[in-house]
């Protein structure tokens, strides 16, 4: 689904990404973990191109994006979730989610609002279709996030740090959503510090330090028996 | 020894001087409405990372900004003509040159409000596949423009009070309207004093129309 080559980003003189290798299967849901500065979001920004690489190639369900391919296109299938939502703070939540079906995908808004409301059901939000963004707590301005990116129907969901912003009660009610996600069989790539969900939900762990795949493997080897001394010593940290 | 104020006078002058006034919101707020499209696509363009569009937008801006709006009206009306080989009307001169002026002071106003809304606003909009005209238009600039309302309401004031410079050019606004009247009359006390006064009415119902906007917007 995702296939990455050789990938190297550099911001100015700053070598962000030293060359990163990288497939992930269908229905895959694999989480990259590391310390800061890792590079790790920035290769999952790479992913859609919000950041364009120096150097290598990114191939998205058969395409492989270049300058020449249209890059909307592509970002049209691969749906981002951020760290701070960055809902659109001017509509209701229904417009948010709404908007680009509408404009991307030439959907009636009819159409695009019935299909909203399921997805409000579906991250628990129904009763909330009317209200502006200001007036949600974190936790449901992610959930919507998800709802609105779903929207799309996207062959592939990334995650950059989603619960990283969120008062602790509210992190769960956006896992339990990921989670469901994930079991539905979406193709998912997660950037997080929440070693109990990648331990529940990751088919693949990644462990991301200094711009390269340090290393990576099921979640029970890596978090139980990591091979590499950087692994041990960031595990050793934060566990 | 008492000073002469002749309140008659003022009264008597009042419907020419309501014309005045009038015929200043007009232009005002035809050059502010002209202004505020000139505004948006230059702010734009400075924003742009073409330089053909960058570099323009930059010298307009830094021209008019740099140069006095007087000197402005006196190119389009007395040197563009010679150029042209045409006569401008005084109507077209004052509002060519209040328009092109406030252009330039709206697209630094649209600029910075552009440039205040957070970059997560674009990258949100552009992951959705929406294109970079999309995302502005949909998402970024709507934003923008709530958060510049109280500065494009003191463009409106300033615009206001500098169209009185039109006036030496016999555009018949309101300073013109008064200079008029004193000519004849010779009420200079009483009359600028009331062409000060109706300056001062317009430009606090603005204030207090913007505030209205504002807080509406919130």
């Amino acid at each position: 689904m995702i296939k990455i080559s050789n990938l190297h980003k550099s911001f100015g003189s700053l070598e962000i990404l030293k060359g990163v290798d990288l497939e992930v299967e269908k229905s895959e849901v694999v989480v990259i973990i590391g310390p800061s500065g890792s590079g790790k979001s920035t290769l999952l920004r790479c992913v859609n191109y919000l950041e364009v690489p120096t150097s290598g190639t990114i191939t998205i369900d058969g395409q492989t994006i270049t300058r020449d391919v249209n890059i909307n296109t592509i970002r049209a299938e691969v749906g981002m979730v951020f760290q701070h939502f960055n809902l659109f703070g001017h509509m209701s939540v229904l417009q948010n989610i709404t908007l680009a079906p509408i404009k991307v995908r030439g959907m009636s808004r009819f159409e695009a609002e019935n299909r909203a409301m399921e997805l409000l059901t579906r991250v628990g939000l129904k009763d909330k279709a009317n209200v502006y963004p200001a007036q949600l707590s974190g936790g449901q301005q992610q959930r919507v996030a998800i709802a609105r990116a779903l929207a799309m129907n996207p062959k592939i969901m990334l995650f950059d740090e989603p619960t990283s912003a969120l008062d602790p009660e509210m992190v769960n009610e956006v896992l339990e959503v990921m989670k469901s996600l994930a079991e539905s069989g979406m193709t998912m790539m997660i950037v997080t510090h929440e070693m109990g969900f990648a331990r529940q939900v990751a088919d693949r762990v990644l462990f991301v330090d200094g711009g390269k795949i340090i290393e990576q493997g099921k979640p029970e080897e890596v978090f139980s028996h990591p091979k590499e001394k950087r692994t041990q010593d960031f595990l050793a940290k934060i566990l | 020894m008492s000073i002469p104020f002749d309140f008659s006078l003022i009264i008597d002058s009042l419907p020419l001087l309501g014309i005045g006034a009038l015929v200043t919101i007009e232009i005002t707020a035809v050059a502010v409405a002209i202004g505020v499209m000139i505004g948006l696509f230059v702010g734009i363009a400075e924003l742009s990372r073409y330089w053909y569009l960058r570099i323009p937008a930059k010298v307009y801006v830094d021209f008019i900004r740099g140069t006095p709006l007087l000197v402005q009206i006196f190119i389009i009306y007395f040197a563009l003509p010679i150029v042209l080989g045409v006569r401008v009307e005084p109507f077209v001169a004052a509002v060519a040159a209040c328009s092109i002026n406030s252009g330039a002071y709206v697209a630094e106003i649209f600029r910075a409000g552009i440039q205040s809304i957070d970059k997560g606003q674009t990258e949100a909009g552009r992951s959705l596949g929406m294109s970079w005209g999309q995302t502005m238009i949909f998402i970024v600039i709507p934003q923008a423009f709530r958060r510049i309302i109280p500065q494009l309401g003191n463009e409106f004031i300033a615009m206001l009070k500098d169209s009185s410079l039109v006036s030496v050019i016999g555009f018949e606004e309101l300073t013109r309207k008064g200079q008029l009247i004193i000519a004849s009359t010779y009420g200079s006390l009483e009359i600028w004093s009331a062409v000060a006064v109706i300056y001062l009415i317009m430009t606090l119902s603005i204030t207090r129309f913007v505030a209205y906007l504002e807080k509406r917007f919130k």
